[in-house]
C-alpha cells in the first residue's frame, strides 16, 4: 500500500519578484514499511520535500496523497491532525522543551490527541523503557547527554504509534559513536515493520536504509538501493 | 486538550518565571485594590448615611412647613389659620395613608431640677411624636394618650438633660424624679437613649472601659467641638401638647378652640412608601379644606436629600470606578506587553508543540489562558490587598462610616480581572497561533 505518493508536485516561493521552484515536479511513491533516505547537496529542496511530506506545508500545485488521503490543499488543523496521529518527527537539534521532564516531553503528543491523564502518562513512561530511558523518567533535557536527548526525541516520536517515522538529519548533532547507536535504533524500528524516511546529506547515513532517492533542483535525481 | 492540562501548562509557565509574572500582574493588583478599597469604602459612606437618615426620620417623614402667600391672593392670606391642631385631627380622620400625626409646640422654659438650672426649649406632642421622630425610650415608657387627654404634667427627656440636671445620678434612676419647667412641677417618665454616630459611640466605649482600669471619674467622652447632629435630639424635653398648651400658651383647653392653636411644627409618617405620593395627595386635599383654599403650606420630603446622597455616592463610586478603570487598563496593557515578550521568547517551544499537532485553537487557548491566570492571580492578590488596605484604614483613621467589603465587590473585582486577561491575551494569543511551523521551528 501506498503511503506516500507525489505527482507532479512543485512547491514555488516568492522571493521579491523572483519565484523559485523548490520543488520542480515532483514524482513519488513510498509503500508501507520502506526505511527510505532522502539526499542531496544543502538547497536541493530535500528539506521542502520533508516538510511537505512531514504534513508541515502543502504544495503549490501537483497532487499529494498520505496515507490514502489527498492532502494537496489540506487546511492547518487537518495538516495538525494528521501530523499528530500519522507522523512522528526526529530533528537534528532534538527540539525538546527544555522545561519539561522527560515524561512530559513524550506524552506532548498524547496531550494534543485527547488521551487522557492516566493513560497517556502509562504509555510516555512504556515508550521510554523501550528506548532505555528508564532511569531518566524525572530528568530534564538540559540534564541528558546528546544520545539521550535524542532518543527522548524518539521516544516522543514513537508515542502516538505513527505510520511514519521522519528523522531530519538525526545524527547531525552527535558524535560518530552516538549517532551509531540512534541509527541503529532506526534499523530497528524498520525491522518492526514501520516506515521510516530519514533526510540526510550524509552518505554513511544513507548507507543504513534500503531506498536512497537523491534529489536534485528540486527533483529526483536518481534512485538507488545501498 | 482539555482546559486543565491548558490551566496546568499556563500555571506551570507563570511559575517558571515568577518575578516576571509578579511584574505583570502588578497593574491588576493594583487596579483590583483600588476598585475593593472604593467599593468598600462607598459602602461604609452609603451605609453610615443611610443609618443616620433611618434616625433622624428616613424617608417616610413629611413635613407641613408655612409658605408665603401669592401676591394676588395676598388679601385672602388672612382667611387661612394657618396650621392649627385642627389640620392634626382633620388628617387623623381623612388621610387613612399617614399613619402618624405629630403636631408640636415648643417652649422656651427654664428648667430645674431643684440645685440645678438650664434654659431649654420644651416641646409639646402627641405621643405619635416619638414614632415619627424615631425616638426610642432607654429607661420608663413614652407619653401615653392618656397624658395628652388629661394634660397631666408629664416628661420625657433626653439623655443629655438628665445628665445635666441629674449629674450625679444614674440614668435610670432619674426616672419618676421632679423636675421643674417654668416652676411647675413635672414628673419624669422616661428617658430616651443616647443618640450618637458610631465614630462616638466607639470613642466613648473605648474611654469607658480605660475609665473602668482607673477607677470613677466625672470627665466625660464627648466630641467636643465637633457638629454632632443628634445633639438636639438628645436635649428634647417632651411634655404632652395639651399640657404644654393649657400651662403655657392661653390657658384653655385646645379642645375647645382646636383651630386657635397654632402649631410651631407639624410632622407626619407616611405609612408606606409605595403610596408616598397618593398619601401627599390626601395630606394636600385634607389641608387645603382647613385651610379654606388658601395655597399657604407646602410639604417637605426627605426625597430630595436623599436623591443628592444618592448623587454624591455614586459620583464618588464613579471616580473611584475611574481610577481602579484606569489602573485596570493599564494592568491588561502590561499583561499584553509582557505575554507578547514571552510568545517572542517561546516561537520554537511554539513550534515544537505545532509539529507534534498541536492546532491553531490549542495554541491560541494556551496563551489566553495563561494570561487569564496571570490577571486571576494578580485579581485574588489584589483582593487580598484591597482587604489590608481597609482595614489599616479602620485602624488608622476610623471614622463613622466603617469601610466594609462586600460579596459584591469581590465578585466584580473577579470578573474584571477576567475580562483584563482575556483582552489583553486575545491579541498575543492570535499573533501566536498563526505562527508558521516551519519557520517557528527554525527561530533561534
Amino acid at each position: 500500500m501506498a503511503l506516500v505518493l507525489l505527482e507532479n508536485v512543485v512547491k514555488a516561493y516568492k522571493i521579491g519578484d523572483q519565484v523559485i521552484r523548490a520543488l520542480d515536479g515532483i514524482n513519488l511513491r513510498i509503500d508501507e514499511g520502506e526505511f527510505v533516505a532522502i539526499t542531496g547537496p544543502s538547497g536541493s529542496g530535500k528539506s521542502t520535500l520533508m516538510h511537505l511530506l512531514g504534513c508541515l506545508d502543502t504544495p503549490t500545485s501537483g497532487r499529494m496523497e498520505l496515507f490514502g488521503r489527498d492532502l494537496s490543499s489540506a487546511r492547518g488543523d487537518t495538516l495538525a491532525g494528521v501530523r499528530n496521529r500519522e507522523i512522528g518527527f526526529v530533528f537534528q537539534s532534538f527540539n525538546l522543551l527544555p522545561k519539561l521532564d522527560v515524561v512530559r516531553n513524550i506524552e506532548l503528543p498524547l496531550l494534543y490527541s485527547g488521551v487522557p491523564p492516566a493513560e497517556r502518562r502509562e504509555r510516555a513512561i512504556e515508550v521510554a523503557k523501550s528506548v532505555g530511558l528508564g532511569e531518566r523518567l524525572k530528568n530534564r533535557p538540559p540534564q541528558l547527554s546528546g544520545g539521550q536527548c535524542q532518543r527522548v526525541a524518539i521516544a516522543r516520536a514513537l508515542v502516538n504509534r505513527p505510520k511514519v517515522v521522519f528523522g531530519d538529519e538525526p545524527t547531525g548533532n552527535l558524535d560518530s559513536h552516538t549517532g551509531e547507536l540512534v541509527l541503529e535504533m532506526f534499523r530497528s524500528l524498520s525491522r518492526e515493520g514501520r516506515t521510516v524516511i530519514l533526510v540526510t546529506h550524509d552518505p554513511d547515513v544513507a548507507a543504513v536504509t534500503n531506498r536512497v532517492i537523491e534529489i536534485k533542483d528540486g527533483k529526483v535525481r536518481r534512485e538507488y538501493a545501498p | 486538550m482539555t482546559i486543565w492540562i491548558l490551566l496546568e501548562t499556563g500555571l506551570r509557565e507563570i511559575a517558571a518565571h515568577k518575578f516576571r509574572s509578579v511584574l505583570s500582574m502588578l497593574g491588576i493588583v493594583l487596579g483590583v485594590a483600588s476598585l475593593i478599597a472604593t467599593m468598600s469604602l462607598t459602602n461604609g459612606i452609603e451605609r453610615g448615611t443611610r443609618a443616620f437618615m433611618q434616625q433622624i426620620g428616613g424617608l417616610e417623614l413629611v413635613q407641613v412647613i408655612p409658605k408665603e402667600v401669592s401676591a394676588d391672593k395676598i388679601d385672602l392670606a388672612n382667611l387661612s389659620p394657618g396650621r392649627t391642631l385642627l389640620d392634626a385631627y382633620a388628617l387623623r380622620e381623612s388621610s387613612p395613608l399617614i399613619t402618624h400625626i405629630s403636631p408640636e409646640l415648643n417652649q422656651g422654659a427654664a428648667i430645674s431640677s431643684g440645685p440645678l438650672t438650664e434654659r431649654m426649649q420644651v416641646t409639646g406632642a402627641w405621643p405619635d411624636h416619638f414614632v415619627v421622630a424615631r425616638h426610642e425610650i432607654a429607661y420608663g415608657r413614652f407619653l401615653s394618650q392618656l397624658d395628652v387627654d388629661r394634660s397631666a404634667r408629664t416628661v420625657v427627656i433626653g439623655v443629655e438633660v438628665a445628665r445635666r440636671l441629674w449629674p450625679a445620678v444614674q440614668e435610670k434612676d432619674v426616672v419618676g424624679r421632679i423636675m421643674t419647667i417654668n416652676d411647675t412641677p413635672f414628673k419624669v417618665v422616661g428617658i430616651l437613649t443616647r443618640y450618637e454616630r458610631e465614630e462616638d459611640k466607639r470613642m466613648r466605649s473605648i474611654v469607658e472601659n480605660r475609665r473602668e482600669s482607673r477607677g470613677p471619674s466625672v470627665q466625660r467622652a464627648s466630641a467636643a467641638g465637633r457638629w454632632d447632629p443628634f445633639r438636639r435630639k438628645n436635649e428634647s424635653i417632651i411634655i404632652p401638647l395639651t399640657t404644654l398648651f393649657y400651662e403655657y400658651k392661653s390657658g384653655t383647653l385646645p379642645e375647645d378652640s382646636i383651630d386657635s392653636v397654632r402649631l410651631d411644627n407639624l410632622q407626619l409618617r407616611v405609612g408606606n412608601l409605595e403610596y408616598f405620593q397618593p398619601a401627599l395627595e390626601q395630606v394636600r386635599s385634607t389641608l387645603n379644606n382647613t385651610h379654606r383654599g388658601i395655597d399657604d403650606f407646602d410639604l417637605q420630603t426627605r426625597e430630595e436629600w436623599f436623591d443628592r446622597m444618592a448623587a454624591s455616592i455614586s459620583a464618588t463610586r464613579m471616580s473611584g470606578g475611574l481610577i481602579a478603570g484606569i489602573s485596570l487598563i493599564v494592568g491588561g496593557i502590561g499583561i499584553t506587553n509582557i505575554m507578547l515578550a514571552s510568545i517572542t521568547e517561546r516561537v520554537r517551544e511554539i513550534g515544537i508543540r505545532m509539529a507534534v499537532g498541536a492546532r491553531g485553537r490549542d495554541i491560541f487557548f494556551q496563551i489566553l489562558i495563561e494570561s487569564v491566570s496571570v490577571a486571576l492571580i494578580g485579581g485574588v492578590i489584589g483582593i487580598a490587598a484591597g482587604f489590608g488596605l481597609i482595614n489599616l484604614l479602620i485602624v488608622v483613621a476610623p471614622g463613622e462610616n466603617v469601610p466594609f467589603m462586600s460579596i459584591d465587590s469581590v465578585i466584580i473585582s473577579v470578573i474584571f480581572a477576567f475580562v483584563a486577561g482575556v483582552v489583553s491575551g486575545i491579541y498575543p494569543a492570535l499573533k501566536a497561533s498563526q505562527l508558521d511551523p516551519i519557520n517557528a521551528l527554525r527561530y533561534e
